[in-house]
């Protein structure tokens, strides 16, 4: 694998040195970039798009997207934010059975994604487009349009931990990157995940079952979507039915802004780091330019359609 | 192989034409470090049919592209009727009067067959709307010229097989007047019938002094209509003859630069044993449209050749034995005992490969390396509790390599760095590894250069020596007949021959193929 990786590193380099000057040009035009708190700001901020986004890279490796993210954690919190307020549970249980019902969810919403475009051979575009609907009224339904909140002390508190001044959340997003990095490079799943998205028929024909790995690449994405939910909860101390509009797209973008091809079969969870974080340091950087939020957006619009443009080249030279 | 096709009155017509209408002199062209072509000299009188030749990498693709004006040379002169010919675009080289039929399609498979042929100039009204009757009348009229009666113009592209796919191609590009046409390759996907069709129109064109330029790895095909032939090797002309000077053995030896075709001659030793591994008994699958199917054996050792015109269900049966495509009905016994595949995967694990007849789409996973592409049907052999052993892979890889003489950067490399052969043998690579007992191989030489093709050859009769059955589908008839212990002739997705060895003549094949298309147009 030496030549290939080896581009790859290549890859990713280009995506690695695009994050830094974008952090050498905030740190020098603007006072409070580079102060602990700030960065301490920025990595939280990444952190949910960071583990929607890990998620949504293993549907886009084999040729999928998922739309239904952002509705699936709005569903997945308002689960488990009723689960988390039941009285009388300790902390400890209440917060465990939440996180089950939190991944249990995202699972079975992931799960019928997959299943249902492997089975009847739909597009994911529009299965997905159908569940970001149906997740959606199921969240609104199921609260009756009400916001949860009062969780308890010691959960909140947990959402701003800090250990030497990183998040703890953002620890977990980063362990979560580490572990879906080995599976798609080490693992023979992974293997398959690149080769049905480069080439379906060969791998078929090579006697392995799609449907096995369209219906676990979706299924991946939704637990992760439930862990996203959890840390959503524990941030910001509420679950509403409302949450969660439009992530689906930021995700998106910082898998494609990474460097993973949209069409499939190209593409690792480490370029979707450093996507992620070209996101969330461009957003807060904008912010201490002092640019509005409507300026902020524009030029975030701008970097996803340059991101598309470089990697358009990139293709080029790795195909040399 | 008859060479008196190319008659002398068609000659005549080529020798006693003027100045050439298309004229390189030392044509060069460098993509980076890689020289593609290194001086190539070539000269086309009008009304002439020129053929070229050359392995794959010889450099008759990016000839034909600076002439379709998709590149540009670096440095020779190209004279097109007398002029300076120096073509920006593919536009520009069709407003010369050059055109190109490309070895990949270029139609769009959802238009239909008139909008495909008008596609650059759709006859249109003051505001815009397409005439379509007018269209149509004019789609039909350019059928007819090349004597495709069969195929309704407002049908989509898409319901055409392949053959008339092609056919439709010439069609389109004889749609403007031209002086030259460019033919890469067109009876790769042809079946001799469709070839002597395409031979017609050729015919045609030359007596209408247009100048035909055709590429084929088929060489008694190129003695069949060819005035004047080129060959081509590592970028250069080797030597541009008329084609009665020349020989088959010479034009090999010209594009190969050895005397190769020996290994290719040579007479086999069958190794077919009696043991049965393989038997269809009244086998169907959803196109079948006779309730007998196919019955067949297959015996260890052996090699069994399925031959047959486009359409007539080869491919299909392969691709039914393999549960590639759900069966219908019939029995498939495996060494005796009956067997059900429900998936390709079943199939694999009872001991069947299957070398598809589209190695890029279906074969290989291009862009990914080759090590990848070797171990794709035994990941479980070089991994263990599912995580990937790299070092196994390499070395599974390396030695399947070394055993099929594979030509290779190293495991790493991508499939996609590969020339065809190689491609092939990596495809013959994924298999092995498996240790099968039954190997299916749809055109296994297709898009494969002569010398590789050898090579190919002597790997399957190595095969077939060492107890593995194989079922080879292939359009040429000099193939099966060349590798294959006994030949079974399919029309009409039935079995309508059977020979072996010892009867084996083109003609005899071609008699049950074509008879069998009679008694089903019979009725």
């Amino acid at each position: 694998m030496k030549g290939m990786s080896m581009k790859l590193v290549l890859r990713d380099a280009g995506i690695g040195i695009a994050l830094l000057l974008l952090i050498v040009f905030f740190s020098l035009s603007t006072e409070h970039f580079l102060t602990p708190n700030n960065i301490s700001n920025i990595l939280t901020q990444i952190t949910i798009n960071l583990i929607l986004a890990i998620g949504m890279t293993f549907v886009i490796l084999i040729g999928g997207i998922d739309l239904s993210v952002g509705s699936m954690l709005a569903f997945c919190a308002v689960v488990a934010g009723t689960v988390l307020t039941i009285p009388d549970l300790s902390v400890f249980v209440a917060v465990g059975l939440a996180t089950l019902a939190a991944i249990g969810t995202g699972v079975v919403c992931g799960f019928l994604n997959g299943w249902i475009s492997a089975f009847w051979g739909l597009p994911s575009f529009i299965v997905t487009l159908g569940m970001l609907n149906i997740a959606r009224g199921a969240a609104l339904q199921v609260t009756d349009a009400r916001t949860i909140y009062s969780f308890p002390q010691s959960f909140n508190a947990f959402g701003s931990q800090m250990v030497f001044g990183v998040p703890v959340v953002f620890l977990i997003a980063l362990a979560l990157v580490a572990v879906a990095w080995f599976v798609l490079s080490k693992t023979v799943f992974g293997r398959l995940l690149y080769g049905i998205g480069n080439n379906e028929e060969a791998v078929r024909l090579a006697g392995h079952s799609l449907m096995v790995y369209k219906v676990a690449a979706f299924t991946i994405a939704g637990a992760l979507v439930g862990i996203a939910a959890m840390v959503y909860m524990a941030r910001l101390n509420i679950a509403s039915p409302i949450i969660g509009i439009g992530f689906e797209l930021n995700a998106i973008a910082a898998v494609i802004i990474g460097g993973t091809s949209l069409s499939g079969g190209r593409g690792t969870v480490i370029g979707t780091l450093l996507g992620a974080c070209i996101i969330g340091v461009l957003a807060n950087g904008l912010i201490l330019f002092g640019l509005s939020d409507f300026m902020r957006q524009m030029i975030t619009g701008v970097v996803i359609i340059l991101a598309v443009i470089i990697d358009k080249y990139r293709e080029r030279i790795t195909a040399a | 192989m008859t060479h008196s096709h190319s008659g002398a009155a068609h000659r005549t017509v080529a020798e006693g034409a003027h100045a050439p209408v298309l004229e390189l002199h030392d044509v060069r062209k460098r993509f980076g470090g890689t020289v593609a072509l290194n001086g190539v000299t070539l000269s086309v009188a009008p009304g002439e049919v020129h053929g070229l030749i050359g392995e794959n990498g010889a450099g008759k693709s990016t000839l034909i592209k600076i002439l379709c004006g998709i590149v540009k040379p670096d440095s020779g002169a190209i004279r097109l009727a007398g002029e300076n010919y120096e073509p920006q675009t593919p536009r520009d080289a069709k407003a010369r009067g050059l055109q190109v039929v490309h070895q990949e399609f270029n139609l769009l498979p959802f238009l239909s067959v008139a909008e495909n042929i008008f596609i650059e100039h759709l006859p249109r009204n003051l505001f815009g709307v397409v005439k379509r009757d007018e269209m149509n009348a004019g789609a039909r009229k350019a059928l007819d010229a090349i004597g495709l009666k069969d195929v309704d113009v407002r049908w989509p592209v898409e319901r055409l097989g392949i053959a008339h796919r092609q056919l439709v191609e010439v069609a389109r590009a004889l749609m403007t007047d031209s002086r030259v046409l460019i033919l890469d390759e067109p009876t790769a996907t042809l079946t001799s019938r469709e070839t002597d069709r395409l031979f017609t129109i050729i015919d045609d064109l030359r007596s209408r002094g247009v100048s035909v330029i055709f590429v084929s790895h088929h060489l008694d095909e190129i003695f069949r209509i060819c005035d004047r032939v080129t060959v081509l090797r590592n970028g250069e002309t080797v030597f541009s003859r008329p084609i009665g000077e020349t020989s088959h053995d010479e034009l090999v030896r010209g594009m190969v630069g050895q005397q190769l075709q020996k290994e290719m001659a040579s007479d086999t030793i069958s190794s077919a044993g009696t043991e049965t591994v393989l038997s269809l008994v009244n086998f169907r699958h959803t196109q079948s449209p006779h309730v007998d199917g196919i019955s067949l054996d297959l015996h260890r050792g052996e090699i069994l050749g399925i031959a047959g015109l486009v359409g007539s269900g080869r491919t299909e049966l392969l691709r039914a034995i393999f549960a590639a495509e759900p069966p219908l009905s019939g029995t498939i016994l495996r060494g005796g005992k009956p067997a059900v595949f429900r998936s390709p995967r079943e199939a694999i694990q009872s001991g069947i490969g299957f070398v598809t007849e589209d190695r890029k789409e279906e074969g290989l996973i291009l862009t990914m390396p080759i090590a990848a592409n070797v171990s794709l049907a035994s990941l479980s052999s070089v991994s263990r509790l599912g995580l990937l052993d790299r070092t196994m892979e390499n070395a599974m890889t390396e030695k399947l390599g070394s055993d099929l003489k594979l030509k290779y950067g190293g495991p790493s490399k991508q499939a996609a760095t590969l020339s065809g052969g190689n491609q092939q043998k990596v495809v013959l690579a994924k298999w092995l590894a498996r240790n099968p007992q039954i190997l299916l191989l749809d055109e296994p030489t297709r898009g494969v250069d002569v010398g590789a093709k050898a090579e190919i050859y002597a790997l399957i009769r190595r095969f077939a020596e060492k107890g593995l059955a194989l079922l080879v589908v292939s359009s040429e008839l000099p193939e099966l007949m060349t590798l294959c212990d006994r030949i079974m002739v399919m029309s009409q997705h039935r079995i309508v021959g059977e020979l072996p060895r010892a009867d084996f003549s083109e003609e005899k094949i071609l008699t049950y193929a074509y008879q069998g298309e009679r008694r089903q147009t019979g009725h």
